[in-house]
């Protein structure tokens, strides 16, 4: 009774190789190449058939063994070889594939070595934040309250979009700096020294402080006015040309 | 000056509370000791267990020690609960990290050439599981990386060290014999 074993799935193509030259008894030495080509040939042939999409690398190996085959073919015994060494076309090969027996056998042993190691057992690294001063702290809530509580924010954040979708803010003109600047002169002159504070005297809006600050500059630019502040942050002192209202803005 | 039994009963607490392997620089950083000190009381810690034959053995992984269950229990901690195995590794997992083990540092084009197939899905799967990771890179062109096996994988796998691998020479006969060992277990079955 013959037996046939196959197996279906290959780690490689020197996986297939190895289990074919096994397989037919042969010495990995001295592998009859044209019996491996063939039975290599007929099991590619076999895979495509049923339509099982076999590597790249399995047809670069199938073309090796075909070189292989063709060198052994051709006459060796040419006298000018006869002094040196021949070299046999299998043994680069032969190299290649002990190679990868020896580390097919490297992952044997690592099997044996997993399948004995998973009979023992460990603890896992416990959560030690109960031990540490300060634990981490933890929100109490549950699920079900947090996807609440994260579904109200999404649906808020769609109703202001909508919102934003459908209106615009506008925003009430602002004072420019050119009348502000008038405005300044006009209160200015006849003065002959003020606070700066005192400008701001009913001022509310920052845009407007800023203005004022701005405005200030620009007249002390013009030299309508000079200013003093004694300390870092301290109170500052308008002192007020006395030409203040002959000169003009400039750009406005 | 802490007596020697304070430390050593210590350690044992320490390695109760870390379950994963306890580093013996960190140990011996606890008392102030030196390092070879630490691992002698580790060492000496390990032999009580084992000469008392106790169920919980200490192991040693990477200078690090470890409490485990005692081997030959695993049969009836199997019969009081049912621990999660974890999967096993795939063949070409396994042929990969055989190459990594042995020939570290090594190169995805090394690994290839050895096996003769592409191996990107078996190195992402292994760097996954941890028990692969990056070492460095190559000098070659490309400078491509290099792999090495991790901690986990000498855990895994049961080494103390990388050293401990056997030669590769001697792998053909632990295999044979092993599976020696197997037919014989059957036979006497039969």
């Amino acid at each position: 009774m013959v037996y046939k074993v196959k197996l279906d799935v290959f780690e490689g193509p020197f996986d297939l190789l190895v289990y074919l030259i096994e397989n037919a008894e042969m010495s990995i030495y001295d592998i009859q190449i044209s019996e491996i080509t063939k039975q290599y040939m007929d099991y590619i042939e076999d895979m495509q058939k049923r339509d099982i999409v076999l590597a790249g690398e399995f047809m670069i190996l199938a073309a090796t063994l075909i070189e292989i085959k063709s060198k052994m073919l051709l006459p060796r015994n040419r006298p000018e070889d006869l002094e040196g060494e021949i070299e046999d076309p299998r043994s680069e090969l032969v190299e290649k594939l002990i190679e990868y027996k020896q580390y097919k056998n490297i992952a044997e042993y690592l099997k044996m070595q997993e399948e004995i190691n998973s009979r023992i057992y460990v603890k896992p690294k416990e959560d030690l934040s109960v031990y540490t001063r300060e634990p981490d702290e933890f929100i109490n809530l549950d699920l079900i309250q947090f996807i609440k509580a994260f579904d109200i924010f999404l649906r808020r954040r769609k109703r202001i979009e909508e919102v934003k979708n459908n209106y615009t803010r506008i925003k009430r003109q602002e004072m420019s700096m050119e009348t502000k600047i008038e405005q300044l002169k006009r209160f200015l002159t006849g003065r002959r020294r003020i606070k700066f504070r005192d400008l701001l005297v009913g001022v509310k809006s920052e845009y407007n402080v800023i203005l004022t600050f701005v405005s200030l500059l620009e007249l002390i630019r013009l030299k309508s006015v000079r200013v003093e502040q004694k300390t870092n942050f301290g109170e500052i002192s308008i002192i007020v040309n006395d030409d203040i209202d002959t000169q003009q803005v400039e750009g406005a | 000056m802490i007596s020697k039994k304070t430390i050593k009963s210590a350690f044992e607490s320490m390695m109760f509370v870390w379950g994963e392997p306890l580093d013996v620089k960190v140990a011996a950083d606890v008392f102030n000791i030196d390092w070879k000190e630490a691992y002698d009381y580790f060492k000496e810690l390990q032999e009580e267990y084992e000469s008392e034959g106790r169920g919980i053995r200490i192991r040693e992984i990477d200078k690090s020690f470890q409490f485990c269950t005692y081997i030959e229990n695993d049969e009836y901690i199997q019969r009081l609960c049912t621990p999660v195995k974890e999967k096993r590794l795939t063949q070409s997992a396994l042929e990969v990290l055989a190459i990594i083990a042995y020939k570290q540092p090594v190169t995805k084009g090394e690994i290839e050439s050895i096996r003769g197939i592409k191996c990107d899905r078996v190195i992402e799967g292994l760097l996954k599981k941890n028990l692969i990771e990056e070492v460095g890179r190559g000098t070659g062109i490309g400078r491509p990386i290099l792999y090495g096996t991790t901690k986990l994988f000498l855990e895994k796998f049961g080494f103390r060290d990388i050293k401990e691998l056997p030669d590769i020479e001697d792998i053909t006969n632990i295999v044979e014999e092993a599976e020696e060992t197997d037919t014989e277990q059957i036979s006497l079955e039969i």
